[in-house]
């Protein structure tokens, strides 16, 4: 599957993706709010037909507690026919990259039904990310989340704004 | 102010404090104050306040009562910008943008500069597309105010959209010369970005380039940085340079395919070999990446295709990768890979099963049992593909002896059953499956699209249920939510059966989001502008433009024209079939019941059909004033047939204006637009064969009118008439199944002396192409439905042909008894598997 950066006319077929895999459903305004805000942090992954099998939407949190600035998993889904690909990590790590470079995220957080032990398990031992704390009834119908978090310095240590600082002065220095 | 009736100063505060209410939405207190200078009887007419007090109504939601008086404002003071800002406001929340946007011009021409005014009407201009009008109420607005970023940037982008990229990079580039930047500064990252994009857009590859290199460090998306930058390159024909970009992009991303495409360009790969050498690479250097182990199955053949298809196959299977074959479907419109797939798939089987081995040769660890489940996983969906029935029901259950609990499995049975023409089997596949992970809404939603394929609207919508919100109806938070799929799939269902009021109420719902989507831009023009996401902006704009060509939309406007097309041909009775087939199963008591609240609805169906179909009517006329409505960019709820004409030329579409309009040159340019897309269309063909007669016999015409058609037609059709163009028609496709039904229908509709050779040629059944079961069932339908008047004969004799061609299609089934056997441990489907080489069955 092809996977790269959305644009703004995939945020509806986003939103069908969605309708179909996951009970957490947005309007279409939300899903505009996120690709107009923060139009590198999202991904989709498509088939040949174009058809978006998986994506991930993700935001940078506004004004965040701890004033350290990290992103957000708005949404991260992929088809139960496309499963096995590896989609999932895939995309995340685009969008975390993408955290780092652009908005000098520190790490990245999202919530998670405590009863969904299934995308638990992919975020805990796939995507590599703890629990930091329980959310109590953060689910409309009352459920508790699991908030969890991905620490990015492997990223930053990568892709961050200061290797790229440095790299950028040793290029205006030899020109 | 140049108001007429300026107040005291102390009602003058008192007027200020309503002001500041209503901007901190303390409507209440606003009010009180207005309330206490209407209450003097000096000001009890003072227009501005009563406008004011309009407003404020108006956000309480009492909208009579705010029009009243805002209009009674208005009267009282004609030339006080704030009752027209007022009135422009009461309008704009009515969406009502044209006159709101006339209310603005008349509130500037008593304050022209007033920035608050101009700021709004900017923002109606570009909703509305007015781009020059946005242009000059941008340059005021720079004017007034040079100093703020979003005065420069809007100036800049009105432009842009009008394509003046000079002009609009001019600005930019001074705007960018006052800008003081910070390090890693997002936004203005953002703004280099866009003016790169104008430059590509305009064509100026050699400037984008420098500009790139020349402000590289200031540009944060280093992904939009490089692949900005490939593209010059090879715009350019820098190719070395583009190459390494490309390179440096897989490093990145070794999934994006536009990367390996970019660098097939960049090293001008042409042969299959050479381009493969890239692949290799990357395979070898990103191992975990799928797309250099897939893409090149697309450009290869014979047995190099074979031995890679092969490697890559049996990686999958043997680590158990369900989507295998969803990967390799492209590959399935080249016949000669689908039997290459074919052979390696049944070698593996006859391997695995012998030697535990994808083939008897390979050394090395014996493979698990569940290679050869997936192995027939991939074969049944290969069959299906290939509409072999029977070889696919055959392996899927024999995937389901070694595995009964694999939810995959009943979701290609299911597919099995729906694409033979079994619904009934169908869903109840699905809906074991769901019942196997009641957790996963994918598959309940699938499974509510085979109910709903189904007909069985409220167990879909009690399987929905499972995942929608609690303590409302499943259906009005599937639409709360914008769920088209369902609503859509909810329509086609209730067209089926014959309700069809229901299922326009489906499809007003979608055309209700889509009203809401092109709404929903309205607070970005404010908010991209400040967040400097221009680049995103612009694609926004351009996607709400062509927003109702989405295939939802799509699909739910070819649901209504074909109803009211329906709905003209035989006029409303009250619904009948689904009368009956709904009253099949119930009892005297439940039969009552039934017929009263039948009768109520038919009523309230009745009266909502009448509006609707005045909606459309006004929709006809507005189209005849203006043919070209769709370059005026967004409109309120338009189901516009044109667009349908344009991209399938279908018969209903064209009938729509044929037969309800009796306006012969609207039909003449839907038959132009038609012929220009795909005058061979079978759909097509049959309006054009029906206007060609009704023109040829139509006598009422009037002198100018009959001229210009005239002309057209001789110019599309010379001197042919209506039956040598169906003869021609004929003789051209004889060969293709869905063209010889629509020339047979025609041939009859011509001249009804020819029944039986129309009759014969539809329901030809050898030697054709395109013998599908929706095409084959398409004749036998038609010829059920009377539309080559009676022929029970020949109904009789064709019914069991197609019985044979698609033996698990219910709808050629007369009984339970027809439905062949399959249950789960199929005997004979063991034996043809121990056999190697299986029967071909059609």
């Amino acid at each position: 599957m092809n996977i790269r950066n959305a644009r703004p006319d995939d945020l509806m077929n986003m939103q069908h993706c969605n309708l179909l895999c996951l009970p957490e459903n947005y309007q279409m305004k939300y899903y505009f709010y996120h690709g107009l805000s923060w139009p590198q942090l999202s991904y989709v992954a498509e088939d040949v037909k174009g058809k978006i099998v998986g994506y991930v939407l993700a935001k940078m949190e506004e004004d965040p507690e701890d004033s350290v600035p990290h992103g957000h998993i708005t949404s991260l889904a992929v088809k139960r026919s496309h499963r096995r690909l590896g989609l999932a990590q895939k995309l995340m790590d685009q969008a975390s990259r993408a955290m780092v470079e652009c908005f000098g995220a520190k790490y990245v957080s999202l919530h998670v039904r405590k009863s969904n032990r299934a995308a638990l398990h992919l975020y805990k031992n796939t995507l590599k990310f703890d629990i930091y704390e329980i959310e109590p009834k953060y689910y409309a119908d009352g459920e508790d989340a699991y908030a969890m978090r991905r620490d990015l310095s492997e990223f930053i240590e990568k892709f961050g704004q200061l290797s790229l600082k440095t790299s950028g002065k040793g290029d205006s220095g030899s020109s | 102010m140049p108001t007429s009736n300026p107040l005291p100063p102390k009602e003058n505060a008192l007027f200020k404090r309503i002001l500041k209410c209503y901007e901190q939405k303390q409507y209440k207190n606003g009010l009180k104050f207005s309330k206490q200078i209407l209450s003097n009887p000096k000001f009890c007419e003072h227009g501005e306040t009563l406008a004011m007090k309009g407003l404020i109504l108006n956000n309480l939601g009492r909208k009579e009562e705010a029009y009243d008086y805002v209009r009674r404002g208005l009267r009282n003071d004609l030339k006080s910008h704030v009752c027209w800002h007022v009135y422009g406001l009461l309008q704009r929340s009515d969406r009502k943008y044209d006159e709101a946007i006339k209310c603005y011009r008349n509130a500037l021409k008593w304050d022209k500069d007033n920035l608050q005014i101009l700021r709004d009407l900017s923002l109606l201009q570009i909703q509305m597309r007015d781009l020059e009008g946005y242009r000059e109420t941008r340059y005021q607005l720079l004017v007034l105010r040079p100093s703020q970023r979003a005065s420069w940037i809007g100036y800049a982008m009105s432009y842009h959209l009008l394509k003046d990229h000079d002009m609009s990079l001019k600005i930019l580039e001074e705007f960018r010369k006052t800008q003081q930047v910070k390090p890693f500064d997002y936004e203005h990252n953002e703004m280099l970005l866009y003016q790169n994009s104008v430059m590509v857009e305009a064509g100026m590859y050699e400037e984008a380039l420098k500009h790139l290199e020349e402000y590289d460090e200031q540009i944060v998306d280093r992904l939009a940085l490089s692949e900005a930058k490939g593209q010059v390159f090879l715009k350019l024909e820098r190719l070395e340079e583009a190459a390494n970009i490309y390179y440096g992009l897989l490093e990145r991303s070794p999934e994006n395919w536009a990367y390996y495409r970019g660098l097939e360009e960049a090293l001008k790969l042409e042969k299959s070999d050479e381009r493969l050498k890239i692949y290799k690479e990357a395979e070898e250097k990103y191992p975990k990446a799928h797309a250099p182990k897939v893409l090149p199955l697309n450009f290869l053949s014979g047995e190099v295709f074979k031995a890679f298809a092969d490697k890559f196959m049996r990686e999958s299977l043997h680590k158990g990768m369900p989507p295998l074959f969803v990967c390799m479907r492209t590959l399935y419109s080249d016949p000669e890979k689908v039997k290459i797939l074919e052979e390696l798939a049944l070698g593996y089987v006859e391997s695995l099963k012998e030697h535990e081995l994808f083939h008897k040769d390979d050394t090395g660890e014996k493979e698990s049992p569940t290679s050869l489940l997936w192995t027939y996983f991939y074969l049944a969906q290969h069959f299906d593909y290939l509409h072999q029935t029977q070889k696919a029901l055959d392996y899927i259950n024999t995937a389901l002896e070694h595995t009964v609990t694999l939810i995959e499995l009943f979701m290609v049975k299911a597919r099995i059953y729906k694409h033979a023409g079994n619904v009934q089997e169908a869903w109840r596949c699905l809906d074991e499956a769901q019942s196997l992970d009641t957790a996963d809404r994918y598959v309940n939603s699938k499974c509510a699209k085979y109910m709903l394929r189904a007909d069985m609207v409220k167990e879909a919508e009690d399987m929905c249920s499972k995942f929608t919100r609690e303590g409302v109806s499943a259906m009005e938070n599937l639409n709360e939510m914008q769920c088209m799929w369902f609503q859509i799939e909810c329509a086609l269902s209730y067209q089926r059966v014959g309700k069809y009021g229901d299922a326009l109420k489906k499809c007003i719902e979608i055309d209700r989001h889509f009203t809401e989507i092109i709404e929903d831009q309205f607070d970005f023009h404010t908010y991209c502008m400040r967040k400097m996401t221009l680049r995103a902006y612009v694609q926004l704009l351009r996607l709400e433009d062509v927003l109702r060509n989405h295939k939802f939309y799509f699909k739910a406007a070819r649901v209504a024209i074909e109803i009211y097309l329906s709905l003209h041909d035989h006029p409303y009775t009250g619904s009948e079939e689904a009368q009956q087939k709904e009253n099949e199963n119930l009892s005297p008591s439940e039969l009552k019941k039934l017929r009263n609240k039948q009768r109520k609805k038919a009523k309230q169906e009745a009266v909502r059909r009448e509006r609707q179909k005045q909606e459309e009517q006004r929709k006809e006329q507005n189209k005849a004033k203006n043919p070209d409505a769709e370059l005026d960019g967004p409109k309120e709820e338009e189901l516009v047939p044109e667009k349908l004409v344009k991209l399938d030329p279908s018969q209903s579409v064209c009938r729509s204006v044929i037969f309800t309009e009796r306006k012969p040159l609207l039909v003449l340019q839907a038959i132009k637009r038609g012929n220009n897309v795909d005058p061979n269309h079978p759909l097509f063909h049959q309006c054009a064969v029906k206007f060609l007669k009704s023109v040829q016999e139509d006598q009422k015409l009037s002198g100018t009118v009959s001229e210009v058609l005239k002309q057209s037609i001789s110019a599309l059709y010379g001197d042919r008439d209506a039956i040598i163009l169906n003869n021609e028609f004929l003789k051209k496709n004889s060969k293709s199944l869905p063209h010889s039904f629509s020339g047979a229908k025609m041939m009859y509709f011509l001249d009804p002396s020819t029944k039986d050779k129309a009759i014969t040629l539809a329901t030809t059944l050898s030697d054709l192409e395109g013998i599908s079961l929706e095409n084959v069932q398409n004749v036998y339908e038609s010829l059920k439905n009377g539309e080559f008047g009676l022929c029970e004969k020949q109904l009789a004799s064709y019914r069991p042909q197609c019985q044979k061609l698609f033996p698990y299609a219910t709808v050629f089934q007369t009984s339970k008894a027809d439905t062949p056997v399959t249950n789960h441990v199929d005997a004979s489907a063991v034996t043809v598997l121990a056999n190697g080489e299986p029967e071909h069955v059609s």
